[in-house]
């Protein structure tokens, strides 16, 4: 029964107990790590952020995720085409196959890449003796961040390619584009939001990845570690503050992202 | 200017503005030469055959399934026919594919690109064809101010009216001069209103444009309205192609009389110059002409052709058929609509002669005749009121002889009203 006059308590009160939940769930750790960075000042913070360590931590996990995003975009565009143009046997095992990485422990992602790239693995064996080595280098972090986020990109750009419509395409080639202008001017376009989302969600989703990457990197500092890694070093280490400074950047990253993606969403949506 | 530099210029030259009384030549606008098709094993297309004239408009009508979209997709190249040959101006162009075609399609849902505006739109065909900015723009304004959508240029397809985005459609497909215009179900999407009013839109403007358009459609109405011609399509074949006038009151087979329009068809037998159906018997000695004594036919006629006469006296060019009784009377709008009981009874059948109108058709209500439907317009209706239950003389002014060669599977005495 709605309240017509007087004062509803229902509404408030639910309000509240929401909160209530969510207060030591989610609010409260979140807001702990500010709490803590800050406490000593904004100086120690700052200087323990700039510790070259900890920029190169972050830089590395930046560029690392850049790398892997690039990749699972362009993977998941052409993966999306193919899959939604050309019915083949075999088709669904393949859709299958991409989606599998989200259901696999990330550590056990690292721990297959380790087995098959590594020194005594499948194939790092072949390549070994020619001087290359791709565990333990940024290579084998950006391998990882491809392998734990394969799906994602794939996995908003494919339904999009599904529901456009055949005729936007057959349009654009009797009107004499070729089959590149029409992905050009046409599919593409129409691709915009669903490559964007796709995109921030694999960065976000490799940035902050550790369980794949703490096995293939070697967690070395200044040449493989990255920032979630350097928490974690950091943190066992005792130094606590230098730990905090760069969960906080890693924090606010995700904050960034997300609010493009919730904020951005009917610019993301239009077709 | 040669046949095959004019159809250079209209595949593939999109600019300037080539004066339309250089276009007439000799060959069709567009041929089909016996297309046949099939889908997996179900044929779709048999043996298709027609040309269009320059500037000519043909609607290609029939039921979903009839195989009309596959006709228009074949010819805009989206589809590959199994045998037969599309020529375009002369040109065979069965083996070029779709954008080297330079055939305007107006998809039923119009396929406007969503992330570009109007201008954008109708400029693709020549951005894609790597025009100057100052000739896109030119012709871009000459189109917008065709279509009248001056006020729209910069709205996205999202933000116009189907109407207005049928009309940046056809607009995008004229700026590279197509050949032939292809409009697939073009009003489907449209209320009834906007319908009307659209295709005599569209209709003014091909006439000023004339361009060859091929419209696809399933309404009868439709049909009559925009075509110069209309091809019946019938389960993948042509049934009949011919002008509004004569699919609509010289139909060569049933399947065109019924789906054009509502028809009353009696079974009968050639006897001497007049067809006899049942004991009824009607002269019909032009009619007729071209069969042989005792051949068994159809008389197809319209409900407006049907004439009915309380005293029996008939008007002068109305052939008498039969009395009959009048079952149901109903207003409909304009007209109305009456459905009357003819006394056919069946003759005794020589040997090896079909039994027509055999009492068994009277059913369950032990009556016997055959129903058929008769219009009247209001000022007769309000001049000679009738009742049911009215006996009344029942002659024909106009009607059809066809021939009928299913006899064995007809239902006699069928009546058919859409």
């Amino acid at each position: 029964m709605r309240h017509v006059r007087g004062f509803d308590v229902v509404r408030p009160l639910s309000i509240t107990t929401l909160i209530a939940i969510m207060l030591p769930l989610v609010l409260l750790p979140l807001a702990s790590i500010f709490i803590f960075g800050t406490s000593k000042g904004l100086g120690s913070f700052w200087a323990a952020l700039t510790a070259p360590e900890a920029l190169f931590a972050l830089q590395l996990s930046l560029v690392t995720s850049f790398w892997a995003t690039a990749f699972n975009v362009l993977f998941g565009l052409f993966a999306s085409y193919v899959l939604s143009r050309h019915n083949f046997w075999g088709r669904n095992a393949i859709i299958v196959t991409i989606s599998l990485p989200t259901a696999i422990p990330t550590a056990v992602a690292g721990f297959a890449l380790l087995l098959l790239w590594g020194p005594y693995g499948t194939l790092g064996r072949l390549i070994a003796p020619h001087g290359v080595q791709i565990m333990f280098t940024a290579w084998a972090i950006i391998l990882a961040n491809i392998f734990v986020t394969f799906p994602l990109a794939f996995g908003v750009i494919k339904p999009v390619f599904d529901t456009m419509s055949r005729s936007l395409e057959e349009a654009s080639a009797t009107i004499g584009a070729t089959r590149w202008q029409t992905f050009w001017y046409v599919t593409l376009p129409s691709l915009r939001g669903a490559i964007v989302t796709g995109a921030l969600l694999t960065f976000a989703r490799a940035v902050g990845e550790f369980g794949s990457t703490i096995l293939v990197s070697g967690n070395l500092a200044m040449r493989t570690q990255t920032a979630p890694l350097y928490i974690f070093a950091k943190f066992n280490e005792g130094q606590v503050e230098a730990a905090n400074a760069v969960a906080i950047v890693l924090a606010l990253l995700s904050f960034f992202i997300f609010s493009i993606l919730f904020f951005a969403r009917d610019w993301l949506d239009t077709d | 200017m040669r046949p095959e530099e004019i159809t250079t210029i209209f595949g593939n030259d999109a600019g300037g503005s080539a004066p339309e009384g250089e276009r007439v030549q000799a060959a069709a606008a567009a041929s089909l030469r016996s297309i046949s098709k099939k889908f997996k094993k179900a044929v779709v297309l048999e043996d298709i055959d027609f040309d269009m004239a320059e500037g000519e408009s043909l609607v290609l009508l029939g039921a979903s399934g009839s195989g009309k979209t596959t006709i228009l997709r074949i010819i805009a190249g989206l589809e590959e026919p199994d045998t037969g040959r599309v020529i375009l101006h002369g040109k065979d162009v069965t083996e070029l594919p779709a954008r080297e075609r330079g055939v305007g399609v107006i998809f039923q849902s119009y396929a406007l690109f969503p992330r570009m505006t109007v201008e954008k739109n109708i400029g693709y065909g020549l951005r894609i064809r790597g025009r100057s900015r100052k000739e896109i723009k030119k012709k871009v304004d000459e189109l917008i101010e065709l279509v009248g959508l001056e006020e729209h240029r910069r709205k996205y397809p999202s933000q116009l009216s189907g109407g207005q985005q049928q009309r940046v459609a056809i607009a995008r497909t004229l700026a590279y001069k197509p050949q032939v215009l292809l409009f697939d179900e073009p009003f489907g999407a449209l209320d009834a209103q906007t319908r009307v009013r659209l295709r005599r839109e569209i209709r003014a403007l091909l006439k000023r444009i004339n361009v060859p358009a091929l419209f696809i459609t399933h309404d009868q109405e439709e049909a009559l309205e925009l075509g110069d011609r209309i091809a019946v399509l019938n389960a993948g074949r042509l049934e009949q192609i011919g002008t509004p006038d004569e699919v609509y009151n010289r139909p060569e087979t049933e399947y065109v009389a019924t789906f054009l329009g509502a028809a009353n068809l009696l079974l009968g037998v050639v006897s001497r110059g007049d067809v006899e159906i049942g004991t009824a018997i009607i002269p019909a000695p032009v009619e007729t002409a071209r069969f042989r004594e005792g051949q068994a036919i159809k008389l197809v006629f319209r409900p407006e052709d049907v004439h009915i006469s309380k005293t029996g006296d008939l008007p002068d060019g109305c052939r008498r058929l039969t009395n009959g009784v009048i079952e149901e009377i109903r207003f409909v709008g304009a007209y109305e609509r009456l459905t009357l009981r003819l006394d056919l009874v069946a003759r005794q059948p020589s040997e090896g002669e079909p039994v027509l109108y055999n009492v068994a058709l009277a059913g369950r209500e032990k009556r016997t005749g055959v129903p058929i439907v008769a219009t009247r317009p209001k000022p007769e209706a309000n001049a000679n009121l009738l009742n049911v239950g009215d006996r009344v003389a029942v002659g024909l002014t106009a009607f059809r002889v066809l021939a009928n060669y299913t006899l064995a599977s007809e239902r006699s005495g069928r009546m058919v009203t859409r």
